[in-house]
Order: structure tokens, then sequence, then C-alpha cells
């Protein structure tokens, strides 16, 4: 998808309706594109009534738990004399997701007003937007957009002239992966390590600053005032049976892909007529040999199991893998796997927090012997020794990193032993590719 | 209250407990690596993990609430191989190829062999490597086998409040880092150690600071012997680690014993013992060359040669007074970085504070026959020749109950006179005065750990306890991050200050201004508690009248506090609900110590603040026993328990239990250490047992005159100092190491210290010295050990009647001990207090300025103290190798702005003077002193702050000199002028060429 932006006629674009659209990105604009209007309605409600609406929605975390967002609203606790935070998680680092991005690059304002309408929902009076540090023109356009939103009154001690007060405040990453997850960003906010905290105490109890706090993804902010103005039932429709799975989504689209970027799709889109008429397919004279359809973190599918799956929590699910953030990572028969996994563990290996013996040890242990094997030096109980690690490195750690490294080995080796004995009997990679450096 | 079950065993624990409490109530062992009790929880080892029934996961033991009807499987299958998995990842990159059966050296290797993980490496992860604190004259770090636990971490945060280890790096680089740049001493480190005690690898770990102890013996200790640390009144609990006869190291209690300091030390508790064996331990008594016994009698017939040299007592030294204007060795760059010790510019630390070769000269080595019979002879031959008040006697607060309880029993049952004291006279007397005078009460009313777990707002006046009372001040910082208020009245920006909530920086010696004042807006708010005041004090209109005048702003004119923040502090601590009250010397040492405390005691009765659990009243008291020493009524007013000598009936119990003519014990009290020495008070001869009062009474130069005059003097210590060089007969002691005995620390709790290495050579027990001693001179000692003396002090001393030996073993008790039952009080006074008609009094008090102010001459305000490595007059701490490299020399603190006027660079030599004398040391630019006010500590020889203290103007209830208050000039000093005092070869830098000395760096 280039800018600017058409749709595909078989997208659904309702957050992506402005991306490469300059005139969404000022106030002003936003508000002729119907921008603010669910935030006024929103403020005239009560807190519960929001709340539900959004249950009812069945709007989930796009952050890549899938978290029915309205539950994880009603664990805030009105009136407890507490003060509560609201967090927007903008960190957006898995490898292979790129939607978060384009939000707030060409509409900052349906993430102000979704944060805003989630500030209220759930009785907090600020609200910090968590952008990672490498999203340099975002985090301009964020910051402008904050900047003129406070001016107009539409955030600040008297939102929308309603004498509510919602605080918002973009604070920018240090480059850390790990800031992503929720209770490290809690932690970088404060000041403190980027570390996951162990839970309990879950963040809705003492979040930041020991306060209860609430986290969202920007997609799924982002969604929020749709929801609003159109109505729970609308956004229910968008999906293709399962009412599990509601809405649109963004997938990010990468790798070696006829034309790879952000498409918007209804749950439930089969993911063949995706890859192929969405994306164009393979590029000339190629096949599709692996996807990775939900950010790395997610078991890597064969492109059997791709054809097969229908875009959505369950459907990846019952394809031997998740949604996840939505980041497809494709591979041709060209890319050799081994190489790939190894450098996805190298990844996670940079970014382990270090505090968990299997998630330190464990991703720095893997890596070292996929890089081995990719360059020939490996042998057949390495592979034994990989599975026996991954195991060590699943369910067992404070945040699911080490299990996200853990999961592309596990469905690697089973899915593509063959490419790795290769490596291993011929003592070298049998496509020529090497590791990258 | 969950009740759930554990390997079967069904467990009922409090809410809020985690499944590892729950287990460790049964007895069940579940391992843990990052979890330390009292330590925030992390959980991130992952080696406690156990099976929840109904849990897909393993679940954290030490992190995951305990529930009702939980079943939890310790060990089961899944467990155990996720621990074996944690372990031989560990392992993997651990530099320990062999770990012996039965023979872990460490926690860590412990579970290794409990959980059978195989050794042989299989990961291609190089070994961790990192900080190594190279140089470091304490700590050392071998993070090869750290396994990043973040116990340290967290111990330093969490229990010090202190933060100086972080982890640094991410994924396999991870690291456990020291401050920001790798240098400790950025990073606000104290060496405490807390790191060190922690460690389940000994990664970080302790040096062994003898060089023979690394070679022979660092292996395992052969015992672990209890003792009390020998420094502050904080009353540490520690583990001495002995083998042979040496001390390999300190450790600390588990934390969770009930020990005044959860098993944490301060520097000089875990790094300052090695004195004990320094090579300056006297071993054999020593007698004056010329005293010699003929025809039964001995006679001092010293050679002319001698007499011609040194006088009838002096000796090949230089006085104090010579010494200090010396110029003086500086370390030209941090000796923690990078040097090994020897390398030092100061030379090995241990020859640089040694007692030199040559005050050996005048003495000659004695059998202990001889020694005991002439000091007995001769305190006789005066006590019948001169009378008994031709006598006095210093005891020791670093001595144990018992010795000093057998001294003054000698003393007044022996010598006929109540001339004992001990230096409590010049650091709490007038607190004492105070609070005899306030409540006939002479110790706190509560405890340490109600200040930290309870008190809603801490005052501390005069105490800069981070460094005096290190452990008790990690303590108060946790108390501010739980919430507390801290309020912190000083002239110094100390640590605390800094950390305060209200700063109250007054002047020196205004103290009574500010308490009139704070009292005076408490009345104004009617803040005060009506109900207390009516019920439980005297004399409160009177005090109302007398603090009428002191308005905030007139306060503000006499002290520099704004009145605004005196406003503050008022109310916050009137509104408390529970408001400690605590103080040290910067109160005390005042010519009106007695009246600064009696405001500050006007204002804490009159808010109701003591009696009850959190309202803590604590005067901290400064050495280890000098709550005992008193108690033991090693001070010329009372016997044991503040029993008055002038009371017959007092006297009477004493003679009876002590099988003496009542007639002998004298009903007049005696004399003060500060007016023993003085020329007109009629002390011709001195008994004295672990002082140092050459350097640390007022005046120095007056002192050290007063004592080479003496007629006969005996001294007991562990080194020839430099009171003991102008002794007739030196008795060589024992360090705490080499006894038994009690200690009374300064919640009044008494501690049981055990012996655990004996006295070097034929130096002997204290005890065993006083009880013979006492025997000689005709008083019969008849105890056979400290534990007998203990049940004589528990028949005479009602406050005690239910001590014993067998009671003491572990956390102590407070007193008072009532009887055999009582399980000891936590605090005291919650209904009455011990006067007449259980009512305290109040009494009014008006300020006066302190006696030295500054003028045109001496425009300087000079504060003295102590510092964090250094203990009194440094006999025991400048031989301990480690804290005399972490502070080798004399400083002086002052105001950047100040130094800049004067032409001072930090580490300048500077020349202070005072109307008493002068001293030459390196100038410390610092932010923590006020403008135009300096700090001395008063801790080293060749510097020795009293030379410039007054000793002519005494506190009238307490006789406490004003340390705190002098009036100095300051100039820098150029070279050339530091010459002149340089004729003589020093005797502290004595091996250094003087050509090879410079200034500048
Ligand atoms: C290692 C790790 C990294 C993560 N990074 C992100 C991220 O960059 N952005 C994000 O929205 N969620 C991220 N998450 C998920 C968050 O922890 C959290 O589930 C999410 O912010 C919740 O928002 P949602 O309910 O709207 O999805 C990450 C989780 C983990 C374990
Ligand atoms: S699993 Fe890894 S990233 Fe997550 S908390 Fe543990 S060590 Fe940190």
């Amino acid at each position: 998808m280039g800018y600017p932006h058409t749709s595909h006629p078989k997208e659904t674009p309702v957050l992506s309706q402005y991306f490469g659209d300059p005139g969404a990105r000022s106030l002003d604009g936003w508000k002729q594109r119907g921008g603010y209007r669910a935030l006024e309605k929103a403020l005239g409600m009560s807190p519960a009534d929001i709340v539900n609406e959004v249950k009812e929605s069945g709007l989930r975390g796009r952050g890549g738990a899938g978290f029915p967002t309205g539950v994880k609203w009603s664990f805030m606790k009105p009136g407890d004399g507490k003060p509560h935070y609201l967090c927007v998680n903008a960190d957006e680092s898995e490898p292979g997701t790129f939607k978060d991005r384009e939000i707030m690059r060409w509409t900052p304002h349906a993430l102000i007003e979704g944060a805003a309408i989630g500030a209220y929902a759930i009785g907090a009076e600020t609200c910090y937007i968590y952008i990672r540090g490498e999203f340099t023109e975002p985090l301009r356009v964020m910051n402008a957009a904050v900047k003129e939103a406070y001016a107009a009154g539409v955030i600040g001690p008297n939102a929308m002239g309603t004498g509510k007060r919602i605080d918002v405040h973009v604070h920018k990453g240090a480059g850390a992966y790990i800031c992503g997850e929720e209770t490290a960003l809690m932690n970088s906010l404060e000041g403190k390590r980027g570390n996951p905290r162990i839970k309990p105490p879950f963040p809705a109890v003492a979040g930041l600053f020991g306060k209860p706090t609430t986290i969202n993804n920007v997609e799924t902010l982002a969604a929020v005032p749709h929801i609003l103005n159109r109505g729970a039932a609308w956004y229910k429709g968008m999906s293709r049976g399962n009412p599990k799975s509601t809405g649109t989504k963004l997938f990010s689209v990468c790798g070696n892909v006829a034309k790879p970027g952000n498409y918007e799709v209804e749950m439930g889109f089969p993911f063949k007529e995706f890859l192929y008429e969405l994306c164009g397919g393979p590029l000339p004279g190629r096949r599709f040999k692996a996807i990775i359809p939900g950010g790395s973190s997610v078991p890597i599918q064969t492109v059997e199991e791709a054809e097969a799956t229908v875009m959505d929590y369950e459907g990846f699910i019952a394809q031997g893998t998740m949604l996840g953030s939505g980041g497809v990572i494709v591979f041709d028969d060209s890319q050799c796997m081994v190489k790939h996994i190894a450098r996805l563990a190298r990844f996670y290996a940079h970014e382990s927090c270090a505090q968990c013996t299997q998630c330190r040890e464990g991703t720095a242990w893997t890596t070292r012997i996929l890089e081995r094997i990719e360059r020939g030096h490996g042998t057949m109980a390495d592979l034994d020794t990989l599975l026996e690690l991954a195991d060590q490195m699943t369910g067992k750690t404070i945040c699911v990193l080490s299990d996200s490294c853990a999961a592309p080995i596990v469905s690697g080796i089973k899915k593509f032993r063959s490419e790795f004995e290769a490596h291993i009997t011929g003592k070298r990679c049998p496509m020529g590719a090497t590791a990258a450096a | 209250m969950p009740t759930l079950t554990i390997n079967g065993r069904e467990v009922t624990v409090p809410q809020g407990a985690t499944i590892l409490d729950a287990a460790r109530s049964l007895g069940v062992d579940v391992p843990t690596l990052c979890w330390y009790p009292q330590l925030p929880i992390v959980g991130n080892c992952r080696i406690c993990l156990v099976s929840v029934a109904g849990s897909p996961k393993l679940v954290p033991a030490c992190a995951t609430p305990a529930a009702d009807g939980q079943v939890v499987t310790t060990e089961s299958v899944a467990a155990v191989e996720n621990r074996r998995g944690v372990l031989s990842m560990l392992l993997e990159r651990y530099p320990v190829h062999d770990i012996p059966d039965g023979g872990s050296r460490n926690e860590f290797e412990a579970l290794v062999r409990r959980y059978n993980v195989p050794t042989t490496k299989r990961s291609p992860l190089p070994l961790r490597t990192g900080d190594e604190r190279a140089g470091d004259p304490l700590i050392q770090h071998d993070m090869s086998t750290c396994i990043l636990c973040t116990r340290c971490v967290r111990a330093c945060a969490d229990i010090q409040v202190v933060g100086v280890l972080d982890v640094a790096q991410r994924g396999e680089h991870a690291e456990i880092i020291v401050g920001a740049d790798g240098n400790p001493e950025h990073a606000g480190c104290t060496w405490c150690g807390e790191c060190v005690r922690v460690c389940p690898t000994g990664a970080i770990h302790d040096l062994i600071p003898l060089a023979k102890l690394k070679a022979e013996s660092a292996a395992q200790p052969e015992r672990t012997v209890r003792s009390v640390c020998p420094y502050c009144a904080v009353g540490c609990q520690i583990d001495l680690s002995v083998r042979g006869n040496d001390i390999q190291r300190v450790r600390s209690p588990w934390i969770e014993e009930t020990t005044p300091n959860i098993g944490s030390t301060c520097v000089k508790g875990r790094f300052g013992f090695d004195f004990a064996m320094h090579r300056d331990r006297l071993t054999k008594p020593l007698i004056r060359r010329g005293w010699v016994k003929r025809d039964g009698t001995w006679r001092f017939e010293p050679s002319p040669d001698d007499v011609a040299r040194w006088g009838r007592r002096g000796g090949p030294w230089r006085e104090i007074r010579e010494e200090a204007t010396t110029r003086k060795q500086r370390p030209k760059f941090n000796p923690l970085q990078s040097l090994r010790l020897a390398d030092a510019p100061l030379g090995d630390p241990r020859d640089r504070v040694a007692t030199p070769k040559e005050w050996y000269e005048p003495f000659r080595e004695a059998t202990w026959d001889e020694a005991l019979d002439l000091v007995a002879s001769q305190l006789v031959r005066l006590r019948d020749e001169r009378g008994p008040n031709s006598l006095a006697v210093f005891s020791s607060a670093k001595c144990t109950n018992e010795e000093n309880y057998v001294l003054q029993r000698l003393v007044r049952g022996g010598l006929w006179t109540n001339n004992i004291d001990h230096c409590t006279r010049l650091c709490h007397s007038s607190s004492v005065s105070a609070m005899q005078r306030a409540m006939n009460t002479s110790a706190a009313s509560g405890s340490m750990r109600e200040v930290e777990h309870e008190s809603d707002v801490i005052f501390i006046l005069g105490a800069n306890t981070t460094e005096s009372h290190p452990v008790f001040g990690a303590a108060i910082k946790r108390a501010q991050k739980r919430g507390a208020t801290l309020i912190v009245a000083d002239p110094r920006r100390i640590e605390l200050a800094q950390r305060a909530d209200i700063h109250l920086q007054m002047l020196p010696g205004t103290d009574v201004a500010l308490l009139n004042a704070m009292l005076h807006h408490v009345l104004e708010c009617g803040l005060e508690d009506k109900e207390f005041i009516r019920t439980r004090t005297h004399g409160f209109e009177a005090v109302r009248e007398a603090v009428a005048p002191y308005t905030p702003e007139r306060a503000e004119t006499i002290t520099g506090v704004p009145a605004h923040l005196i406003r503050e502090a008022a109310e916050r601590y009137a509104r408390g609900p529970k408001s400690s009250t605590l103080w040290a010397m910067g109160l005390t040492q005042h010519h009106t110590g007695t009246d600064i405390v009696t405001s500050l005691l006007n204002l804490l009765l009159c808010c109701g603040m003591i009696g009850r659990w959190g309202a803590a009243m604590m005067p901290i008291r400064g050495q280890n026993n000098v709550q005992g020493a008193s108690d033991m009524g090693a001070i010329p007013m009372s016997y044991t328990d503040y029993l008055p000598v002038t009371d017959p009936s007092v006297r009477r119990m004493y003679a009876e239990a002590w099988g003496v003519p009542e007639e002998r014990l004298s009903l007049t009290a005696g004399l003060k250490v500060t007016e023993i020495v003085k020329p007109e008070s009629g002390v011709v001869g001195m008994y004295i047992m672990g002082e140092n009062p050459i350097i640390s009474d007022p005046d120095v130069a007056h002192a050290e005159e007063w004592f080479r005059n003496l007629e006969f003097l005996a001294v007991q210590d562990l080194f020839l100092t430099e009171t003991a060089r102008y002794a007739d007969v030196v008795l060589p002691g024992s360090s705490f190491a080499e006894k038994t005995g009690t200690f009374v620390n300064t919640e009044r709790r008494i501690q049981l210290a055990h012996k655990a290495i004996d006295p070097p050579g034929e130096a002997r027990a204290d005890l065993d010295i006083l009880i013979e001693l006492s025997n000689r001179i005709g008083l019969p000692a008849p105890f056979a050990d400290a534990s007998a003396v203990m049940d004589e002090i528990a028949r005479v001393t009602p406050s005690w009647r239910g001590v014993s030996y067998a009671r003491l073993e572990g956390s102590g008790l407070q007193y008072p001990v009532p009887d055999a039952q009582s399980p000891g009080t936590f605090f005291l006074f919650d209904d009455e207090f011990p006067t007449a008609d259980g009512k305290a009094t109040l009494t009014p008090v008006e300020f006066m300025p302190p006696a030295e102010l500054p003028d045109a001459e001496y425009p300087f305000f000079m504060n003295t103290g102590r510092q964090l490595y250094h203990w009194h007059t440094g006999t025991m701490t400048r031989r301990a190798t480690g804290l005399d490299s972490r502070e080798p020399t004399p400083t002086v603190e002052i105001n950047a702005d100040d130094a800049r006027a004067l032409g001072i660079a930090d580490g300048d030599p500077v020349r202070i003077t005072s109307r008493r004398g002068s001293v030459v040391l390196s100038a410390r630019v610092s932010p923590r002193v006020a403008r135009s006010q300096v700090f001395l500590p008063m801790h080293y020889r060749e510097a020795a702050a009293n030379l410039l203290t007054r000793s002519d103007v005494l506190d009238p209830y307490a006789g406490i000199p004003e340390f705190k208050v002098s009036a100095v000039r300051i100039e820098p000093v150029t070279a050339e002028r530091v010459e002149e005092g340089n004729g003589k070869r020093s005797t502290a830098l004595g091996a250094r060429p003087a050509a090879a000395e410079s200034w500048s760096d």
C-alpha cells in the first residue's frame, strides 16, 4: 500500500480510511472528518455505559494478547479514592508489525480521542502515550496533535468544556522492545529499568506508580470512537460469523510478497485470499514457503496451514499459531528458514530484560546454537538441545518474551526439520545464505 | 486466613502470605535464589516454581498469594525438572567444573548438589565477567560467579537505602554495576557490606584484611561465635567466623532473628574487627623504667638520664599539641581505585598509624604479679596517705557491664571514693540530667523498631545517624520510605537532612530558641495534648509563660531558620499522631546542654509524644556500652540503677552486698571526668580502663599536661595509647572478641557477647584483671566468671533483677526486667513516670548563646564530631586496615564559598586556630557545612580536634563541655610555613622522608 493510499476493494477501511490523507492530521481536519464527536458523546455518558458499549462490541486488545477491552476496563473500580491511569502502548517494536505507526502518523487525533474516551471510562484523569523512541515522525505528529488538542480545550483541565480533566502526556521510549510489555512499560514510565513485573498484582490493582492502571494498544483505542459513533452492533457486525472476534483488524505485511503494506480487513477474512489477492501473491517466479502471521512472537505456519486459515483470533489458533499483533511476515522458497529463525532468536536474546534465568540464558544459548547450525557447524544433538531449551523457556517466566523466542524455534524445527538437517549433514547452508552479521 | 494443602499437609496462614511463606511455616524447604526475607519480591530466578492443582503452568511460590483450597506440590516432576533446568542454565556460565560432594561452598552450589545437576558444560556462552572493584580495600567482586539474582541490588536499595548497585545491559550481557561509572564513591557507597551478606555465590565478597589469613586459613571457619559489635550503641549482633586464634570475618546473623540490626551492619561492624589482631596489641604488662621493689616496697627511682631526657613521666614523642601543627600527608588520589594497599601514597596504613617504636622506650616488660602488685600497692598507698579522693578512675563505655560493675565496686568498696566516671560525661550526661529532672529516667523510653515500623513523624536533632549509628540510620531511611515524615534539626546538611521532609538548619547552639519557638507555635495552634499535660505533668504554666516570647519570627532571628519552617515542623510534630524524638551529641555537647534537652523534653511532653508504641523518646547513645556503663554505676553520683550514693539506705544495701563496713562507702558524690582533669581537683593517682582522655577530653593540651603531672597512673588497654604512654603501669587487656560479657544498647537491650579468641600473648581478660586487682586491694571479688558477676548485678539492681545469662542468649532483654518471668520492657511510661507522684516535670528554660561566639579574630564556628569510618579517638579504627584506608587523614569540612573566599581548594592544607591551640590538616570542601562553619572530626591524634575545644565552660548540671561550638580562624598553609613545625620526626608519618611529601597533587 503506497501513499496516496487507495484501499483494496476487499478491505474494510475504518481505522485506515484516512491513511495517506494529510488533511486528517490537524484538529480541524479531523473534526471535519467527524472527529471528536465520539468524545463529546462519551463525556455525556456515564463511564459504566461506555464500558458496557465497548464490552458489547466485542472489541479485543490489538496489542497481541487479545484480551476483551471492555472487560479489562471493568476491572477499574470506580470511586476507590485512588488516582487511576491509562497507558497507551505505542511502543510497537514487534518485528513485522507497523500498524500503530501508521495510525499515529496519519490520524493522531483518532488515538487522542480514543485515549480520552478510555481515560474517562476508567476514571482516569491522566493518560500516558508511550511511543517507541525510534518512531521519530509519529512522535513529532503526536506531540503536535496533543498540543493542538490542549490548545483547543479538547483535552486538559476542562475537556470539551465539560469540567472533566483529561491530561495526555507523550513519553518517548528509549529503544527497548521489552518496554512494550505492559508492566515493563510502567516501570519505564516511572523512570526505572524496564523490567516486567511479577503478577499479581495486576495493573488494574497496582499499576503505574502503584495505582490502578489500564493499558491499551494504539489500535485498540483508535477503534473506540467508531464504536461509540456507530454503535456496538455495527462493530460486532464486522465479522464472518465468529462472535468472539469482531470488528476490523489492521495487518502489516512484509517479506517476500508482491505488495507489502498495511491492510485492514474484517475479522474472519480468508488468509489465502488475503495473501494472494490483497497482497498480490508471491514475487514473480516464487512460491510462498512459510508465514509468520502475528508478529515475530507467534509460531510459524507452513503455506498449507496459512492457506487454510481464517483471519481471526480463533482461526489462527486452529491452524497452530496466533493472531498476535497482526504482523504478517512472508517467506518464499528462496529463503533459508534456519537463517531467519536464528535471526529471530538473536532479536529476543538481545531484547531479553535478563531477569528470568530461562529467558536470559535460554535466548542467548539457543541463538548460539542456531547460528552454529546456520554456519554448518551444528550437530543432530543440537536439535534436541534446542527443543529441550525451548521447553524450559516456555511457560515458566515472568513475561512471555521467553515463550516468544521458543515459539518460532519449536515450530520451525517441527515444520522445517529437513532444512536444519541439511545444514548439519551438508555442513553448510544449502541455499548459500549466511546468518546476517 | 486461607487454608491450603502443601505436599499433602494442611496449613492455615495469614491473609497476604505467599505459598512460600506457607511452605516455610510447615518446614517445607522450597529452594530459592532471588528471594530473601524482607527484600522486595522480584521472582526472577524462577527456581521456586511449584505445581498448584488446576493451574496449567507452574507458579512461583515466592510471589503467589496463598489461597484457600490451593493444593500445592513443591517437588512435583515438573517443578523438579524446571529447577534442574534453571540450575543447569546457571551452571553453564559458572566458572567451576566440579562441586565437591557435600562440600558446596555457597547457597547456589548447595542447590546444585541437592538437585544433582551435572556440572558438565554444554553451552557455548562465555563466562560472565564484570566489575572487580580492583584495589578496593574491603569489598571485592568476582562477577564470574554472579547468577544475577539481584539480591545485592535490593539489599542496597531497600535495606540500606543507598542504591549503589544496579543491573546494566540486557540479555546475556546483563551485569551488576557499581554506580553509573563503576566508582562506588560516586554512587554513595558506605561499604556497609550488605551486598556481601546477601550474595548467594560469593560473587560479592569481603576481603580478609590480614595478609596472613589470606594465605593459611581463608578456608572454612572452624567455628562461629555470636558477639556484639564493639562500636556504636545500636548494638548490632554479629557472628565472628573464627579459625585458630584469628577472626576471619564478620558474618551477619540471619535476618529473621530478632536482633536490633536484623543482622545488618555498617562498615565498622563488618570490616572494623582486625584491630583486635593488630601487631600493636600489648602482650605483656609494662612498667615504667625506674620502678623498683626493695624491701617489699615499690619505689620510683628513674635513671638521671631518663629524667634528663623526658622528665618524670614523659617519653621520646611529641606532645599532641606539637604534632598538630606539622604537615600532614594526604592521598594524592583516591586510594580505592586500582591501588594495592601497600602502594597507596600514604604507605601501608598499618605502618602509618601503628604505635611508634620509640613510645615503648620508657617501659620495661613485667610479669603480671609485679604489675598488679605495683598497681595495688600504689592505689592503696595513695588512698591511705593522701585520702580516697586523691584517687580517680575512668571506667569504660567499651567494656562490658560486668567489668564496669566490678571496677566501680572496687573503687567504692576498695578505694572508698566515688571518683569514678567514664566518657558518658562527654556525650549524653546532659541528656541524663535533663531526663532525670523531667521524669527521673536515664535511658531511651522506646525501641528502635517502633521508630522504624510505627512512628508517623521522626524528629531527629543533632544526630548524624547515617554516619554515627549507620544501622539505625538505615532503619530511619526505611521508615521514611514507608511514609514517615522526617524532620531534621542540624546545623549541617548531613545525609538525613538532605532526605528530610523538613530540615531546620539552625546556627550552632541555638536549639533552645528553636525548640521554645516550636512549642510556642504548638500552643498557639492549640495542638498540645491537653489531657496528657493535665494528668501526667507538672509545671506547664511556667513553661507556657517562658515560651510566650519565643515567636517563630524571633526564633528566626536567633537561629536563622525561617519562621514558616519552624511552624510547619511544630505542627507536623504535634499532629503526629505518633512522633518519635531522637537526639544525640549535637544537642548535648553544649554548656547549655541540659537546658537544650529540657526544652526538647518540654515540647515532647506537651505534645504527649511518649509512652505509646511509636512515640519514642530516644537519646541515641554513642559507645556500644555507654548506657550499660552508666547503668552499672560507673558514674560519680550513683550505684547501679542510678541509686544515689548520697542515700544512706542505698549505701547500706551495697555495703551488705559487698561485705564492706558501711562507713567505707562514701556518701558524697564523686568528681566527674571534666572535674577530675583539673589542677584543682586534688586527684593525684588514676586508674584508667579502656579510655583515651588525652584525645577525647576538651582542651587536650592542658589535659596532656595534667596527666603528665600525676603521681601515679595505671592504664588497662589494648594498645599503648596517647594516654597509656604516660602510665606507670600498663596492663594489657582484651578486645571485645576475647571475652564474654554483656553490653546495653541504646534501647536498653542487654545483649550477650561470647568469647571468640584468646587475648594475644600474656594479655588477659579485663574482668580477670579487675577481679585480681580487687582481691589485691582487699575487696574480695569472688566471681568465677562473668555470669557470676551478672548474678550479683541482678541481686543489687532492681530493674535487672530478672536478668541471667541463660535468658540473654539470642535477642537479649530490654530492661526493666523486674523478675525472671518478665519478657523485658519494649517501651516505658505508658501510664506513669518513675517519679514520686508518677508525673513528669516541665522546666522553663531560656535561650543562652554558646559560650564562645565567632568574632573578628576567630570568625568561624567550629563543630566537632564523628565520621563514618572512624571511631572516637581512633585507637581501634585507625588500626583496622580497611577502615583507615577509607579515611586515612584528618580533614576539616568547609563550605565552598568560604573556601573560595579564603583561597583554599579541596585538599589544601589549612591551619585552624582557636584561643586554645591550632591544628594543621587538609580542607574538604563540602556542601554539608553552612557558611562560617567548619567541622572537625575528633579521631585523629595528628590533628586532634580537642586541642581547639574549651574545657573551662561546662554545663552546670552535667559538667559536659561545649564540644560543638568553638570560635576558630582558618588560614591556608603554604609549604614553607608548614616546615617550621616539622623539625622533629613525625611519629605518625615517620617512615616518609619530608622532602617526598607535597601538598599538591
Ligand atoms: C515482550 C512483549 C512486548 C510487547 N510489546 C508490545 C507493543 O509493542 N505494543 C503493544 O501494544 N503491546 C505489546 N505487548 C503486549 C502488552 O503487554 C499488552 O498486552 C498490551 O499493551 C495490552 O493492550 P491491548 O489489550 O489493547 O492489546 C507486548 C508484550 C510482550 C510480552
Ligand atoms: S521472560 Fe525474559 S523478558 Fe520477560 S521478564 Fe523474564 S527475562 Fe525479562
